[in-house]
């Protein structure tokens, strides 16, 4: 999942933990989902390592990438 | 040579004053081109160089009082300049010189007024018109840079997005951004962009740009192409030319212009510190919903099971029933502690029960007294008939006796008992 789609979920969780009309059941899977995707925003943000690619166009419409990563 | 007698002999300083005066008269203010050397920067801020061209050089000076137009440290060696002043010679030396007003770097001037016409075009055309702009997404994962591989953009760029936004991957399309050659790749650059975004996966953002140089280093981005290639592109563009003050007309076609590269980054990326902090937030903000949310659902069952749930009409009646049927087994759970104290009171109730049974007396030697058939106990002696039959009940097996005598005092009674 991305974090943009992470972070749209847990919107989402947390609207739905707002409402009165979500039961107790629904509340208790909707934390424990809520939990455990702040935990992968979290860690995916902090784990991340930037990826630098020259695009090179061999022929019009085909391409190979050439890594510019520091070493 | 004999020298006339109307010949005029001029002395040196007649010869220079006479010959800075025509010069002086004959050009009056003039625009020389030429390219600086030999510059020196006086202690008075008079500034001393010489123009020259591929076959000839004049001496130049501007002094400090004139410069205001153009700072002197704008000026540098090697710079064509297109100058503005006055021819003289200098008398007490005899030497010819330029006297510049006003200096500007070759063309620049008509640089500039030939960008201002096209923004005036594109404009009218509508290429700037803002309801041509796409938003920038929120959170770019996929970004495109248009740019020198060798330049100060790709750097900026990269140490920004290190910092801020890792997650992200940076797709380098290369060109070069100033000479000749660099409008025409820059629209390869922007085309294979495109191309790339479609015949892979969509870049959700590409930065086209570069770092600071002069008005001639930026002007390919103010080619109609480039400027046209920009507006065309279908990725959001961010425009990156140069320092602050800097632009190139990509700028106003682009759907976001930033100052610089660095800029660039900072606009477009979300920084991961505050949505790491946002992110810690809400989960501390889920722990406390969700344990009002449980100590509200004790409280509300609470007061279902103590009674409340009879006194609602009907369908808000069924409704809590339903909750109730609910949450029987969480119930169970929950009050078993109360079905042990329940057995407890039951034990107690048995031996209540056990105490007040009527036999227990009998144990102790009393006894109970019917009349034969009868099974009411005898409790006044008035009432049982002489030769009548009674019946005793001992703790352990009966009496059975005939009246001989009955009595209403209670200490005298005779009994016959056979």
């Amino acid at each position: 999942m991305t974090i943009e789609d992470a972070l749209g979920k847990l919107e989402e969780i947390t609207r739905q933990l707002e409402d009165e009309e979500t039961g107790l059941d629904a509340s208790i899977a909707l934390f424990e989902e809520g939990l455990t995707l702040a935990a992968s925003i979290k860690a995916q943000l902090e784990e991340a390592k930037l990826k630098v690619e020259q695009v090179i166009e061999k022929t019009q419409g085909t391409f190979t990438l050439d890594s510019l990563d520091l070493t | 040579m004999q020298i006339g007698q109307s010949e005029h002999i001029y002395t040196v300083s007649e010869l220079n004053r006479t010959a800075r005066e025509t010069l002086e008269e004959t050009f009056g203010e003039i625009w020389l081109r030429g390219e600086v050397s030999e510059l020196t920067r006086a202690a008075s801020g008079h500034l001393y160089f010489t123009l020259k061209d591929d076959d000839a050089e004049i001496s130049a000076v501007r002094f400090r009082s004139r410069s205001a137009l153009l700072s002197p440290m704008a000026v540098e060696q090697g710079m064509v300049v297109l100058a503005l002043g006055r021819l003289t010679v200098y008398e007490p030396r005899g030497r010819y010189q330029f006297i510049a007003s006003l200096l500007q770097p070759v063309g620049e001037g008509a640089l500039q007024a030939a960008i201002e016409r096209l923004k005036s075009k594109l404009q009218a055309e509508g290429l700037f018109d803002p309801a041509h702009k796409s938003p920038i997404p929120r959170f770019p994962l996929r970004i495109g840079l248009v740019t020198s591989p060798s330049g100060a953009a790709l750097r900026d760029l990269r140490s920004v997005l290190e910092r801020r936004w890792p997650v992200a991957q940076v797709f380098l399309f290369a060109s070069s951004v100033q000479g000749e050659a660099a409008p025409s790749e820059l629209v390869r650059a922007i085309e294979a962009a495109e191309r790339y975004s479609q015949a892979e996966a969509p870049l959700d953002v590409l930065i086209v740009g570069r770092g600071g140089g002069s008005a001639e280093d930026l002007a390919a981005f103010s080619d109609e192409r480039v400027v046209r290639a920009v507006h065309g592109c279908t990725i959001p563009t961010v425009s990156a030319v140069g320092h602050e003050i800097d632009f190139g007309l990509t700028d106003f076609a682009a759907d976001l212009r930033a100052p610089t590269p660095s800029a660039a980054a900072e606009l477009v990326v979300p920084d991961r510190e505050e949505i790491i902090d946002a992110t810690r937030a809400r989960a501390v903000w889920l722990r406390q919903s969700f344990a009002r949310r449980l100590e509200a659902r004790a409280a509300r069952l609470d007061g279902l099971l103590r009674g409340y749930v009879l006194r609602l009409p009907g369908r808000r009646i069924e409704r809590a029933a339903q909750e109730l049927d609910g949450q029987v087994d969480r119930l169970v759970r929950m009050v078993g502690d109360r079905f042990r104290d329940r057995t407890r009171r039951l034990q107690h109730v048995r031996e209540v029960l056990r105490l007040s049974d009527p036999d227990r007396p009998l144990e102790r030697g009393y006894s109970v007294t019917f009349l034969k058939g009868e099974s009411e106990p005898i409790k006044d002696a008035s009432r049982v008939p002489l030769n009548a039959w009674i019946e005793t009940r001992l703790h352990a097996g009966r009496l059975l006796s005939r009246i001989t005598e009955t009595s209403k005092d209670a200490n005298t009674k005779e009994v016959d008992a056979n």
